[in-house]
């Protein structure tokens, strides 16, 4: 395992927490400018944005579905294996839809078909934008109160919104919209961090010992922790994008992604901020 | 193993409870009742996605106003009904319904030209209206014999108000599913001639207007109002001048049919008769008698004189459907999905520790977490595609949790003492218990928010954490210690 190289005790906090940081606020502008151009941190899909989504099994190649369809707000053709397409149109009026159902009733009968109207997903935002909130705040309150010591706990909180900036700047850069799917699993992503997180704080703060070795078993805990979790969430991943289960796939896709920024956060950022602590002092 | 280390184990109530937990949910999922056409399915319920089926996302074109005058609340609705062209009900002393996609800021002169002051306003309907939807789709659904229709009304988190409603309906495409939910019943109005014998005299589209069930001051009795159409009026004028119901009220009830099936007769009360002597008369009562029975009745003619329409006007704002074929794909890919991430979590493991008996226990107490989470669910919770992937997700931290423990009771290679391995299970179930709560916190808003249909995720990723740390993370303690200390 490639991560496993990585020898935790070779660096000083500064130059650990410098790339994180770095990244960090790379994802703060990315988010910032798209907040800025489009009012919104991140390009929403269409459950946000109003639209219709279909997933299909057909022989027919993309340059056929957009010309089926060309008279239509097509967004997107995405294509899986044995033939699965997922075809995503923008909103439209009642009348136009109407006729798009029609046409895609025609062509591919066994069509799943999706559709989310304009100030509904409107709803939907403001609703998932309360959630990720809500869910912030209960995690920062669980940590500051499991550790009851400020600078463990705002080291913890602080990954876990570098987990999540990251990501979301990730997705932002390659493409990936935010959905309620991929919502759900920014939200897990908190979760899924702090494991990492707590486990790393506990083992520093709480075994006696010498950093050194302390640091480097937390580490090779962790690092087969976060590798077990990838390979199921990669198998997840592989599966559902094949088999063109979307929602599971925006999940996993964004799990993925997350895991991995988790990693240097957790390893880096989280990891740099205690050592330093330890070695002021500040540990009892 | 030795058979005395089973049975050692099995006295231990951490396993006990596992092992209970587990054959509960296998005879909940199986036996109870007993379905072996599903094959391995059981009895677990799954969703539109994996099923096969349609659903429609509507929102009430209505708003709650919270409103404060000096004047008459009556003069206040009567004015709103007449300008806004749309019914208005008072809920509560100081809140009114108004049936119409209307917003705040062209009601505000309409208040303010009444003397009144609008207090809130939110978009959406009174759970009692909200509830009468629900009763009427619940109606047309069960005449037309469909077992498997789901229909939730919806609250934004933030608003206390029904905002929309949700029907699903399985096996059942787009198109039946918006004819069953646009259907209107067949409304008519007959009048008794002479013994059983009844005429025509109007059909329900000369109904402009149903009122809510309402108790009339004088005699306590409660009743529905309707109005008709000037046509209406003239000929309920006129079929009770031609058969004498005007003259001998009594001898000549008047019916009410929806779909051909009597669902209210009585005679014209005296007023009425007097009144309709001398011109046509637009608003009608129709009453029910005292009580809670009257109330009741009440309820239920007022769905009639809608002839199944709903009393608010909804609008579509998001539907969808899953063919049966692809919802059966759909449950393929996902089962496969999750049997090769706990086949991959068993490899990853095993390249970790080499050691089978520590490797086959992670793997069997992952799989019986899977197990009685299903076993729960299957009461509880409907499996659509978001809560497979909160399944997944739950054999991720799952097996997470279970290389803690290990790496927590293992330090050093050494295989520790009792006392040493309780207090480092101890320090284990610690980290443990803190990721759990963290984990559980960030998903609740998810779980409770009415509108996500991501609910299913919430839950399923909520209650395998909560067996995880309750259940099986003490049973696997326990198996481990057996197994390192043979």
């Amino acid at each position: 395992m490639e991560f496993a190289r990585y020898d935790i005790n070779k660096y000083s906090p500064r130059q650990m927490v410098a790339l994180p940081l770095v990244l960090l606020l790379l994802a703060g502008i990315v988010l910032g400018y798209t907040t800025l151009t489009t009012g919104l941190p991140l390009k929403p899909g269409i459950d946000f944005a109003g639209g219709t989504a279909v997933t299909a099994f057909t022989s027919d190649s993309r340059e056929t579905i957009e010309a089926t369809f060309s008279g239509y707000p097509l967004l997107s053709v995405g294509e899986g294996i044995g033939g699965g397409k997922y075809i995503q149109f923008g909103p439209m009026d009642d009348a136009r839809y109407q006729s798009l159902v029609a046409l895609i009733n025609e062509k591919y009968p066994d069509a799943k078909v999706d559709q989310i109207g304009e100030t509904f997903g409107k709803t939907l935002q403001g609703q998932a934008f309360l959630a990720l909130l809500f869910s912030f705040i209960g995690m920062s309150v669980v940590v500051v109160i499991a550790f009851r010591n400020l600078v463990p706990a705002g080291a913890v909180v602080l990954s876990a919104f570098a987990d999540i900036a990251v990501t979301a700047a990730i997705m932002q850069i390659i493409g990936i919209p935010l959905s309620l799917g991929t919502t759900a699993a920014l939200l897990m992503l908190i979760g899924y961090s702090v494991d990492s997180d707590i486990l790393l704080t506990t083992r520093l703060l709480k075994r006696k010992g010498k950093l050194d070795e302390k640091l480097a078993g937390a580490f090779r805990t962790g690092i087969i922790m976060t590798t077990t979790t990838l390979a199921a969430i990669a198998a997840m991943w592989v599966v559902s994008t094949a088999g063109q289960v979307q929602i599971i796939s925006e999940i996993a896709s964004v799990l993925l992604i997350g895991l991995f920024v988790d990693l240097m956060n957790t390893w880096m950022l989280n990891a740099g901020i205690l050592k330093e602590y330890i070695l002021r002092g500040g540990k009892k | 193993m030795k058979s005395e280390t089973i049975v050692h184990l099995i006295k231990d109530w951490r396993v006990a409870l596992l092992i209970v937990l587990v054959a509960g949910s296998l005879i909940g999922i199986y036996l109870t009742p007993p379905n072996p056409a599903n094959g391995l399915e059981g009895n677990l319920q799954f969703g539109l996605d994996l099923q096969g089926g349609s659903w429609l996302q509507m929102e009430f074109q209505s708003v709650v106003v919270a409103y404060s005058t000096d004047k008459p609340v009556g003069d206040l609705i009567e004015n709103l009904q007449k300008s806004l062209e749309a019914d208005v009900i008072q809920i509560d002393e100081n809140h009114l319904e108004i049936r119409k996609g209307v917003s705040r800021a062209d009601l505000e002169p309409l208040f303010a030209a009444s003397d009144a002051k609008i207090v809130g306003y939110q978009e959406g309907v009174s759970s009692f209206t909200a509830d009468e939807v629900k009763r009427i789709l619940n109606d047309k659904v069960n005449a037309l014999g469909m077992q498997d229709a789901r229909i939730n009304l919806l609250t934004p988190t933030g608003s206390e108000y029904p905002q929309y409603v949700r029907i699903e309906l399985a096996g059942v495409d787009m198109a039946t599913a918006q004819e069953i939910v646009g259907k209107q019943g067949m409304f008519e109005i007959r009048i008794q001639t002479t013994g059983n014998e009844t005429e025509h005299v109007l059909y329900g589209d000369q109904i402009t207007s149903v009122g809510v069930p309402q108790r009339s001051p004088e005699t306590q009795a409660w009743g529905v109002g309707f109005t008709l159409s000037d046509a209406g009026a003239q000929a309920f004028r006129d079929a009770a001048l031609r058969y004498g119901a005007v003259d001998n009220p009594n001898a000549h009830n008047l019916v009410m049919l929806l779909d051909n099936k009597t669902v209210y007769s009585a005679p014209l009360s005296g007023d009425l008769a007097a009144g309709l002597r001398s011109a046509p008369v637009r608003s009608l009562s129709a009453s029910t008698g005292t009580g809670d029975a009257g109330l009741e009745d009440a309820m239920t003619l007022e769905i009639h004189l809608r002839a199944g329409a709903l009393p608010v006007k909804v609008n579509v704002v998001g539907s969808g459907s899953v063919p049966a074929a692809l919802g059966e794909h759909f449950k393929t890919t996902v089962a496969i999905a999750g049997l090769l991430a706990l086949l991959t979590v068993g490899v990853v493991v095993y390249y970790r520790y080499r050691e089978p008996s520590i490797v086959i226990p992670m793997l069997a107490i992952n799989l019986s977490e899977i197990i009685i989470l299903l076993g729960i669910a299957r009461f509880i919770q409907q499996l659509d595609l978001a809560s497979i992937a909160g399944l997944i997700a739950v054999i991720g931290t799952g097996i997470d949790q279970l290389v803690i423990i290990t790496d927590e009771v293992l330090h050093e290679g050494r295989v520790p003492s009792p006392n040493l391995y309780m207090k480092r299970y101890g320090r284990a179930f610690g980290i443990i218990a803190i990721a759990a709560a963290t984990v559980i916190i960030a998903m609740l808003p998810l779980a409770l928010m009415d509108l996500s249909t991501l609910r299913g995720f919430a839950i399923i990723t909520i209650l395998g954490t909560m067996i995880g740390i309750l259940v099986t993370r003490p049973a696997y303690g326990k198996v481990i210690m057996e197994i390192l200390s043979k």
